[in-house]
């Protein structure tokens, strides 16, 4: 069997006093669909920012590529795009230069961007339909074209691996379709996705597996629920928003 | 008489260029990352190091460095652990840095407040030989480091999560920002003063952002209005015999009000 991409054995994250996440074990092989599903405050978005070293482990072991996350140096192997494209420093810039910006982990700061660079960049900006905003800047971009800059942003390092964060949150029909058929692309190239995500929508025909949580547990890892409307989705059951103040220990009252 | 007779004022001339030109480059990232009154902070600070060098009877510019490099490093920790409280930490800093100042300036042997009024606010007979050496040394060094690590300090600025995802060296990067943002308030100061040397990183960003949409141009257009109105400052504070940091501003302000009614304009016809 190959390197898996992500190994999570006993992944336990503790915030604030808080176990978001506890005994989660979570393998997602190259190439593959992942989605993650979850009620809100299930803790979805704090795994996905644990495996890619945002948030640290309280307790567990992490392999990225085989290597513990403590050793692992090879980031151009991972793309992230985060829930939403920020867009509030309070200088301009243009979608192709946040785009470029994917590409910095990359290439070697005593060099200027190549050929492959840019040709890599292009490819990224027309995967999700931006060719034409290139030199626009991302502020006049709607919300749904934001996310389709980060995603840009995120495919222009090359990853071998796209981690997101709620890409289709708040994004329009359009845009929804576009990053299906970016992801396929992707996908086909034998690239490996895992997205947490609230509605499949347009993305239910990429998923081959999806893992379940539930305050801070995996409670079901396998194949995706079928799209016969969405509310049949384990996803829409709705949890409740202060899950985690069971008492588990006292003495974390005051935050 | 010519402004180029003097050779006071051609050495301030050229620290005025330089100036002009590594304040708004590095202001521009502070400015990206809503960090526009750290150049303000820092400037603080450096006056309790500019009064240590008078204390200790060594060059004001070297113990103001030395301290505006600490009181950076300070800020930026502060920074990143991200709480509310760090305005106040921040706030604490600022007073604490004219307050260390003045203290340390009544301190030292026949020192008044008085003697820190060329640092304030910048004077023309500031620069000596000696200063213009590290003026342009320091400044060719901060223009440097803005046009080597631009592209990675770039995507810091953009997000720092993303940055740190895709393997670059975020702490290192922002540890970076602060030191020069550190160095070139100390190089600025003798030009334009240390309470307004922020001014001069952030106000031709905000002018330029008026009438620009990629990160690219805004940087460049800064450097080249900061250039601008420091030299012209400059030339104002010869012949009008004021304080050259206040006519630098005071123009640069100027041009500010002129891009915001061009942008207005511009917007307007757009419409």
């Amino acid at each position: 069997m190959s390197v898996p991409v992500f190994c999570l054995t006993g992944g336990q994250v503790v915030l604030g006093g808080r176990r978001i996440l506890d005994e989660v074990d979570i393998r997602v092989e190259a190439g593959e669909f992942v989605a993650i599903l979850g009620a809100n405050g299930s803790g979805k978005t704090t795994l996905v920012r644990s495996l890619v070293g945002l948030v640290p482990l309280a307790a567990g072991h992490l392999e990225l590529f085989g290597t513990p996350i403590g050793r692992f140096r090879d980031w151009a192997r991972l793309g992230y795009v985060p829930q939403r494209l920020a867009v509030g420093g309070g200088v301009p810039a243009t979608v192709g230069e946040v785009v470029a910006s994917g590409r910095a982990g990359r290439v070697s700061r005593f060099r200027r961007y190549g050929a492959d660079d840019r040709r890599a960049i292009a490819h990224a900006l027309e995967d999700v339909g931006l060719a034409d905003r290139t030199r626009d800047a991302v502020t006049t971009l709607s919300g749904g074209q934001q996310q389709r800059v980060a995603i840009a942003r995120a495919l222009a390092g090359e990853p071998e691996v796209l981690v997101m964060d709620e890409p289709t949150a708040g994004v329009d029909a359009d845009s929804q379709d576009t990053l299906a058929g970016a992801l396929g692309h992707l996908s086909n190239a034998g690239g490996s996705v895992v997205l947490v995500a609230h509605e499949l929508g347009p993305l239910a025909g990429l998923i081959e597996r999806a893992v379940v949580l539930s305050h801070g547990h995996v409670v079901s890892d396998g194949p995706p629920p079928q799209p016969e409307g969405h509310h049949a989705d384990p996803a829409h059951v709705h949890g409740h928003p202060h899950a985690g103040e069971q008492p588990q220990r006292a003495g974390f009252g005051l935050a | 008489m010519s402004i180029f007779a003097y050779d006071f004022m051609r050495r301030a001339l050229v620290a005025a260029v330089l100036v002009g030109l590594a304040a708004p480059a590095i202001g521009t990232f502070l400015v990206q990352r809503r960090l526009s009154l750290m150049g303000d902070g820092i400037g603080h600070i450096a006056l309790t190091g500019v009064a240590l060098g008078f204390l200790l009877g060594t060059a004001p510019v070297l113990t103001a460095i030395v301290v505006a490099i600490v009181g950076a490093i300070a800020i930026e920790l502060v920074r990143e652990r991200g709480r509310a409280s760090g305005d106040v930490a921040l706030a604490l800093l600022f007073y604490g840095g004219i307050a260390g100042g003045v203290l340390l300036i009544g301190l030292s042997p026949g020192g008044t407040p008085g003697a820190l009024v060329g640092y304030l606010f910048g004077s023309l007979s500031n620069v000596t030989t000696s200063d213009l050496a590290v003026i342009v040394g320091l400044g060719v060094a901060v223009l440097a480091i803005v046009a080597v690590f631009a592209r990675e300090l770039f995507a810091v600025c953009q997000d720092e999560e993303v940055a740190r995802v895709s393997g670059l060296p975020v702490r290192f990067l922002n540890i970076l920002v602060a030191v020069t943002a550190a160095v070139t308030v100390t190089v600025a100061m003798r030009v334009v003063g240390l309470l307004l040397v922020s001014a001069l990183m952030v106000v031709p960003v905000a002018t330029t952002q008026q009438l620009t949409r990629s990160f690219r141009t805004t940087l460049l257009g800064a450097c080249a209005l900061g250039a601008t109105a420091s030299v012209g400052g400059l030339v104002m504070a010869f012949y009008l015999d004021v304080a050259p940091g206040a006519a630098t501003v005071v123009l640069a302000l100027g041009v500010f009000l002129v891009f915001v009614l061009l942008g207005g304009a511009r917007r307007a016809v757009a419409r």
